[in-house]
């Protein structure tokens, strides 16, 4: 038991070191090489080896998600990682489902779950007519949908139950609209379907609102995983200056105020990373506490990042606040994260749903 | 790591369960309101004598001395001592924690056969660092042990000393070399309370009760063979200290606060108020308490991790102690906010309860019995960012 903790605990360290090298060589603001992520096997670090995957676990995948987020990286890594393949083996096996995960596995293809980033809801329908099935809906804020070139759509079928729709991004009916935010490093897409033919459509093993639902919590916990590595950024980038910057004839962070202020961020991003850590277990084992741990990340380590980015742009003084200094950039992406797949306000209430019948351990 | 598998550690569960239905006094809190020194006294005797009985009254310690639990297992001890509302274990405090792992640490075999066994049998201790000049600069204090034959006379004034009026023994800070630089002539003595020269005066704080006490300390004479580790060196022991006051109580106070005090608290939101409503249908309560248990779970695994790992970080310990006491503090104001005018009617909390009784009010106030002493929490964050940041030291002023 401890060794196999033990050595998990080296490979993470080897994966944390090799990202973290690799997003270094990616200048500010470029997306990081897509072929190079593919050649460092992240993308199938969650597939069998069927499929040239890795078969390695979430646990893995969140180590690169949250370097991601230390590097303020642009990349659709985390919708296809975390979103599209997690929903690729949450779907029966088939000819086409298994070619399209090897090609994501190698690549080749981008596939993009059309997730809505802000109602939690399935927003798109499949309605049978005379000239067969056909898909409608709308869902705002899929993150990285300007890249897809394949989206997979969760629909509700005429049965009621929920399906994945995977259609060409550039088919007849869809479309997809880039959505411009604040946040440099980020793409978002509006997509809408109307009146189009899916090519296939494929059902999740077991209850498909679980399913769904397990979809929700991957998002919300992979964005968690983000902000914890940007507010690690941000503090090592304020005690770093904190160390060198002379004012009064001192070190800045030699003035209580100062040292206060990063002493705080690191008990926050302490507690933040208990938190995603916890999450991120939940995950990997299908537990059945993994809304519950899922939640409590991404309100806490989400509303922490938009705290510790803020203070270490304070605690830069005039030289933070500059475009150059690129605070801005952790500012604006931890904000967005704060809001994206559930702010931590949603989160928090379905949290305390449960205090009318908690159960305590 | 523990080698208790989810079967051992599940049967071991449902056995303190058990125990807890059938040894945790009935109504024990209505028992210990309003009770006299004396039966507060008792009460805890015979409680410690109980959980010890069962093995559950220092599961921290090495096996050879009564202890010997694994961590996973105590996890669970506290977890359901704490969702039972087992009495804690509140005079026992310091000789359980602080001078258990002082002696383990850094005592002679004899100090340890002397005392470790003593303390099973009821010892009471209690820790005088604090002086009227010397709060959070502990290295200032002024009380001389002076080297006479084979012992050292002490004299001086000692503030703040938790439940010394009850304290058997004193782990004690005194200055052996006066000409040296202030951390290096300080030593570490064992103290009977009751040698003559020694006069206890309790004190009362905020919540109206004496809990804390000066002593006075003329002509004092300690033997030699009750130093701590070397002459002088006593400033590394008292660090020691510190750190068992910041880890190693953490898991249990972690589990009584985030299971037991906000099982209170919920079930407070939880009851209707005047007009029926319940205060946990206004959304925003019900965001308080999961902001709430969000940091309560936080705080659980960041004990659990404290404990658990052999070579802490430098700073650890501290934010453990920084983060666990501020929680406390806007766990029991939220409580206290709750429940309205009510909480301010609670006159009294039982003795025997921890820091979260559920009377929100006096919590509230009971809560800087965390904030302040062990290092205020200023100082805490200054060593976070000095030792666990390695951010420039402050200037020392002299
Ligand atoms: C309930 C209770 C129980 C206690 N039990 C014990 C006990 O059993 N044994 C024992 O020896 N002591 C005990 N103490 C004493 C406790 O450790 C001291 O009160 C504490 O260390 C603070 O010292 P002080 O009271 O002298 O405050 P001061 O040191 O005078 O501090 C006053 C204020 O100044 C701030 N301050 C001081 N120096 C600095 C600095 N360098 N940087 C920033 N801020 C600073 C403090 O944080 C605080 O806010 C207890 C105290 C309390 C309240």
């Amino acid at each position: 038991m401890s060794t196999r903790i033990e050595d998990l605990a080296e490979l993470h360290h080897e994966l944390r070191a090799v990202a973290r090298d690799l997003l270094a060589k990616t200048a500010a603001e470029s997306a990081v090489d897509w072929s190079l992520i593919a050649r460092s096997g992240w993308l199938g670090l969650e597939a069998a080896a069927e499929f040239d995957g890795a078969e390695a676990t979430f646990a893995e995948v969140a180590v690169i998600l949250q370097e991601l987020g230390r590097a303020a990286a642009r990349s659709p890594y985390p919708a296809v990682a975390a979103l599209g393949v997690g929903a690729l083996n949450e779907l029966e096996p088939g000819q086409d489902r298994d070619e399209l995960l090897r090609d994501t596995v190698s690549g080749t293809t981008i596939p993009v779950l059309a997730l809505p980033g802000e109602a939690a809801a399935a927003p798109f329908r499949l309605t049978r007519t005379p000239h067969g099935v056909l898909l409608d809906g709308t869902a705002t804020f899929v993150p990285d949908a300007p890249t897809a070139d394949r989206l997979l759509v969760p629909a509700i079928d005429s049965a009621g139950a929920t399906v994945i729709v995977h259609i060409d991004a550039r088919a007849a009916g869809m479309s997809v609209a880039r959505q411009p935010v604040l946040d440099a490093t980020r793409d978002f897409g509006s997509v809408v379907a109307d009146s189009a033919r899916p090519e296939s459509m494929w059902r999740f093993h077991g209850d498909s609102d679980h399913a769904l639902r397990r979809l929700h919590e991957r998002a919300a916990v992979a964005v968690a995983c983000d902000s914890l590595g940007l507010s690690e950024a941000m503090l090592d980038a304020a005690v770093a200056h904190a160390g060198v910057r002379e004012q009064f004839g001192r070190k800045i962070g030699s003035f209580q105020a100062v040292k206060h202020a990063c002493a705080d961020m690191l008990v926050r991003v302490t507690v933040a990373r208990k938190l995603v850590e916890a999450a991120v277990r939940s995950q990997t084992g299908d537990r059945a506490d993994a809304a519950v741990t899922a939640s409590m990340a991404k309100s806490y380590a989400c509303a922490a990042a938009v705290d510790i980015a803020g203070k270490a742009m304070q605690l830069h003084g005039g030289m933070g606040y500059t475009w150059e200094s690129g605070i801005h950039v952790y500012l604006k992406r931890a904000t967005l994260n704060r809001s994206l797949f559930g702010s931590p306000a949603q989160h928090r209430r379905q949290l305390a749903e449960r205090y009318s019948s908690i159960e305590y351990s | 790591m523990t080698t208790s598998s989810p079967d051992q550690l599940d049967e071991f569960r449902a056995g303190v369960r058990e125990w807890c239905r059938t040894h945790i006094p009935a109504q024990w809190r209505r028992a210990q309101t309003d009770v006299s020194d004396a039966e507060f006294v008792r009460f805890q005797q015979d409680w410690f004598q109980e959980l010890r009985a069962a093995g559950f009254a220092v599961p921290h310690w090495p096996k050879q001395w009564g202890g010997g639990m694994s961590l996973a297992e105590q996890v669970v001890l506290y977890q359901e001592l704490a969702a039972h509302d087992a009495p804690r274990l509140v005079l026992a405090f310091v000789s359980i924690h602080h001078a258990a792992s002082t002696l383990l640490a850094a005592g002679t075999e004899e100090q340890r056969q002397r005392h470790l066994p003593a303390i099973l049998n009821g010892e009471i201790w209690c820790q005088g660092f604090s002086e009227p000049g010397a709060g959070s600069d502990m290295a200032a204090l002024q009380t001389t042990a002076r080297r006479a034959g084979d012992g050292y006379v002490v004299n001086g004034q000692k503030l703040w000393a938790s439940g010394a009026m009850h304290a058997d023994w004193c782990l004690l800070l005194a200055r052996t070399d006066p000409n040296a630089p202030k951390r290096h002539g300080i030593s570490y003595f064992l103290l009977d309370m009751r040698t003559p020269g020694v006069d206890v005066r309790p004190i009362r704080q905020a919540t109206g009760e004496s809990h804390f006490c000066e002593i006075f300390l003329e002509d004092v004479t300690i033997p030699a063979t009750r130093l701590v580790g070397p002459e002088h060196a006593g400033w590394r022991v008292a660090q020691q200290t510190l750190g068992a006051e910041r880890g190693m109580t953490m898991l249990e106070l972690a589990e009584r606060l985030g299971n037991g005090g906000f099982r209170w608290l919920v079930r407070l939101c939880a009851r209707p108020g005047p007009g029926g409503t319940r205060p946990l249908d206004d959304p925003l309560i019900g965001d308080r308490l999961a902001t709430l248990e969000i940091e309560l779970t936080g705080l659980r695994a960041l004990c659990a991790e404290l404990v658990a790992n052999d070579h802490p970080g430098p700073a650890d310990a501290s934010i453990v102690k920084l983060y666990y006491s501020e929680l406390l503090q806007r766990m029991t104001d939220f409580g206290t906010e709750v429940a309205g005018l009510a909480a301010h009617t609670e006159l009294h909390k039982p003795r025997s309860s921890g820091w979260e009784s559920g009377a929100w009010m006096l919590d509230f106030i009971g809560s800087w019995e965390w904030t302040i002493p062990g290092g205020t929490s200023e100082i805490q964050r200054t060593i976070i960012g000095e030792r666990g940041l390695g951010l420039p030291r402050e200037p020392t002023g002299h």
